[in-house]
């Protein structure tokens, strides 16, 4: 796995499993976690197994990102519009939430792959709420119609109290990362990987990616933003954005890209420091049986006299003994 | 205060068979997954000559050489559909044999399937009661150093599965465990939650060898199985259709009496033709969990019958330990889901007992009469997962947090803190 799927595998898991077992009434009630901070809460009645409650919560917002009623801005106009009448945002949500929807499964089209897709789509619910800001501003980009907004900065939410920059210009969007880490030896991984990620564009077949740099510093761009938001241990990376990137159906997998980028960099590092240890465990096991062919063979024969002197005696021997 | 004690912690239960793993406070798990990793080592043994050439080529490739590699269902059809794959089974015998796979394992459990950030949630992982310490710290040294997970708690599975029940009826720490997983059996007794370690007697029988005798049961009666695929049906017939009898004897006369009620049809398609096949399912039925209960037909090298093993080892547990641990037998692992297996064994084992006090009796003279002694053996719906749903209600509560290694006493002391449960800090 290279890249991170957009849908929860678990919520893909349990609207499948509901959907083929429609019938079969059950009590269900599960609630875990995702990477940034989105927490799930899934329930179905035994009385109502048609209708399905799941609540998402997001990462708390830093200051600079707008949301409206613990929403990112555009959020309710992209669950209305992705999904359509299977659908109901109820209104308030459950406790420690920001969102429940109910979703009726016997509204599902009974075309086999449409509600595959369908249900692909409520399992990536994440990429909906947390991507729709995103995904207003790079369809203005695809749409060239940004002049409205030029060089404002939008700042938008990707991590608990982190947030990401935008920065359109005359035919292009910037986005800048601050990357943070906690780890100290996450940090220098995770500057090389940068660089090295940076260094992997110019090669040949990656002509048509967007341009990515790499500084220590925050760019130009940012100038005049809070300074909390500007201090990252791992530097700032930028990407740059041109409508060709977020045409049709790539403007999802743009979208999605860019609001998991620090996960990705992150699982990355781990997945670099899982193969380093293999490699290091390889080295110290070639190196102990370079250690053991060198070792004499006297051990040997001495062990095999020693261990005659430890034989156990029983207790009937020993009986036989204390007699004699 | 920690941020990451307000998220519920995550729960990986590593069986040999079956890896479960979900989140804390959840009822069960998210994902229950074959413990199995398929990896291409092709790129892998090469890299002794890293240079900037070998990574282009590794690139062009478009492979990369530490990702390219599947756990669980997807590992299984990927070796089956390409030969690239070599499938590597991390823990054997319910201890970890393979650390590189295991730490893919691990990876892909956190990253590809419950999809968290390590470094947000605490961990529990478990081990069998016979884990070396050493095994404890490997698995310290990773949780801490590649993961970067802020704690970490390895509970004993046995422990687990006795506080599985004790949600569900009374509050009760004391009881004989019998854990018949797929790679390894033990009878573990505990008393008050702690592992009495020397009366814990395994058997070689498990799970795996249950459905190797279902195989060669149907090998050698000749049923249309392809070879390479064989093992595989071997399981699944032993999942979906085995069950306990009571007595090998009649159950024989009554298939055939009534094949037709009793024998039961298998279908499949062959991997390498797809042609579809079927064969019958007969005797293994029963014959398959009767092993646990007269082992002679299966190996001649270890004839003990389970619930005789079950019987020396509360024998052999202190003497004031010993009524309740007949009280409260439980089983937990996923080859104890026979039909009937409870039964069947609550059955065997009072005889053992009942025999015991009734020579006892005739030794005295009838001068004494003894109270019976109780024997009860615990089944739940939930025995497949129970060491699992047992780490689930253990992480979710708060004292569960207090109890964890940290990441900050890792990096003061070095994985050695792994060897000691954190439960006693500061005792010694």
């Amino acid at each position: 796995m290279i890249l991170l799927q957009s849908h929860s595998r678990f919520l893909l898991q349990t609207l499948l499993n509901r959907v083929q077992n429609l019938e079969k009434g059950v009590e269900f009630d599960n609630h875990w976690v995702e990477f940034d901070d989105v927490r799930y809460h899934i329930q179905v009645s035994l009385k109502n197994p048609h209708i399905l409650l799941l609540s998402v919560s997001l990462p708390t917002p830093p200051p600079e990102a707008i949301f409206f009623g613990g929403l990112p801005s555009g959020a309710i106009e992209a669950i209305k519009a992705a999904y359509g009448v299977i659908v109901q945002i109820l209104d308030p949500p459950r406790d420690g939430f920001n969102l429940t929807l109910k979703l009726n499964l016997s509204k599902l089209p009974p075309d086999e792959g449409y509600k595959h897709a369908l249900l692909v789509k409520i399992a990536s619910i994440r990429e909906t709420v947390l991507g729709a800001p995103l995904r207003v501003i790079l369809k203005q980009l695809a749409a060239r119609t940004a002049a409205s907004n030029m060089d404002r900065r939008f700042a938008i939410v990707h991590r608990p109290n982190e947030s990401f920059f935008l920065v359109p210009q005359v035919g292009k969007m910037m986005v800048m990362f601050p990357m943070r880490f906690k780890d100290s030896i996450d940090i220098v991984l995770a500057t090389s990987f940068l660089q090295e990620f940076v260094e992997a564009r110019r090669t040949a077949g990656l002509n048509n990616a967007p341009s990515c740099m790499w500084s220590p510093s925050p760019p130009l761009e940012l100038k005049g933003a809070p300074a909390e938001t500007l201090s990252a241990n791992a530097g700032f990376v930028t990407f740059v954005i041109y409508p060709r990137h977020v045409e049709g159906k790539k403007l999802d997998r743009t979208v999605w890209s860019l609001s998991t980028f620090h996960t990705y960099v992150s699982y990355h590092v781990k997945c670099s420091e899982g193969f380093m240890h293999t490699r290091m465990r390889r080295r110290v096991e070639s190196l102990i049986q370079a250690l053991d062919r060198a070792k004499p063979e006297l051990e040997k024969s001495k062990k095999t006299v020693l261990s005659r002197s430890f034989k156990r005696m029983s207790l009937k021997e020993g009986r036989i003994n204390s007699d004699s | 205060m920690d941020p990451a004690t307000s998220r519920p912690a995550v729960v990986i239960d590593n069986g040999t068979g079956y890896t479960k793993m979900g989140f804390a406070g959840n009822v069960e798990p998210c994902f229950i997954a074959p413990t199995v990793v398929a990896i291409n080592e092709s790129f892998l043994n090469q890299s002794r000559t890293s240079s900037k050439a070998n990574w282009q080529a590794q690139h062009s490739a478009g492979v990369m050489a530490d990702l390219d590699f599947f756990i669980g269902d997807e590992a299984l059809a990927r070796s089956r559909s390409s030969s690239t794959y070599n499938l590597s089974y991390p823990i054997r015998n319910g201890q970890v044999d393979n650390w590189d796979a295991m730490e893919r394992f691990w990876q892909q459990c956190i990253f590809n399937y419950l999809r968290c950030d390590p470094e947000d949630h605490y961990f529990l992982l478990t081990e069998s009661p016979l884990t070396a310490p050493e095994s404890r710290e490997y698995t310290g040294e990773i949780m801490f150093e590649t993961f970067n997970v802020p704690g970490l708690y390895i509970a004993v599975n046995s422990v687990l599965a006795l506080a599985a029940g004790y949600t569900t009826s009374k509050c009760e720490m004391t009881g004989v465990v019998v854990d018949v997983g797929d790679g390894a059996t033990h009878v573990v007794p505990v008393a008050d939650g702690y592992v009495i370690g020397s009366s814990i007697k395994s058997i070689p029988i498990a799970g795996k060898d249950v459905t190797l005798f279902v195989q060669q049961l149907m090998r050698e009666r000749g049923e249309n199985v392809p070879p390479e695929d064989s093992f595989e049906v071997a399981r699944k017939v032993k999942e979906t259709y085995c069950y306990t009898c009571s007595d090998i004897v009649k159950e024989f006369n009554k298939h055939d009496k009534e094949p037709a009620k009793y024998i039961k049809q298998w279908r499949g398609i062959k991997p390498k033709t797809g042609a579809p096949y079927s064969c019958d399912i007969g005797y293994e039925r029963f014959l398959g969990p009767e092993v646990f209960f007269s082992p002679e037909i299966y190996s001649s090298k270890f004839n003990t019958p389970l619930p005789e093993v079950i019987d020396k080892c509360i024998q052999s547990a202190p003497i004031d330990t010993r009524r309740a641990l007949y009280k409260n037998i439980v089983l937990s692992g996923g080859s104890t889901m026979f039909k009937d297996f409870h039964r069947r064994l609550q059955r065997d084992l009072k005889k053992i007992v009942d025999a015991r006090v009734l020579a006892s009796e005739a030794r005295l003279g009838g001068e004494v009469k003894s109270q019976p002694v109780e024997v009860n053996v615990v089944s739940h719906p939930i025995q497949r997962f129970a060491v699992w749903f047992g780490g689930s209600v253990l992480a979710s509560t708060p004292e569960f947090f207090a109890a964890c290694h940290t990441k900050a006493e890792y990096e003061e002391y070095g994985a050695g803190i792994c060897r000691t449960n954190p439960v006693f800090k500061g005792m010694y």
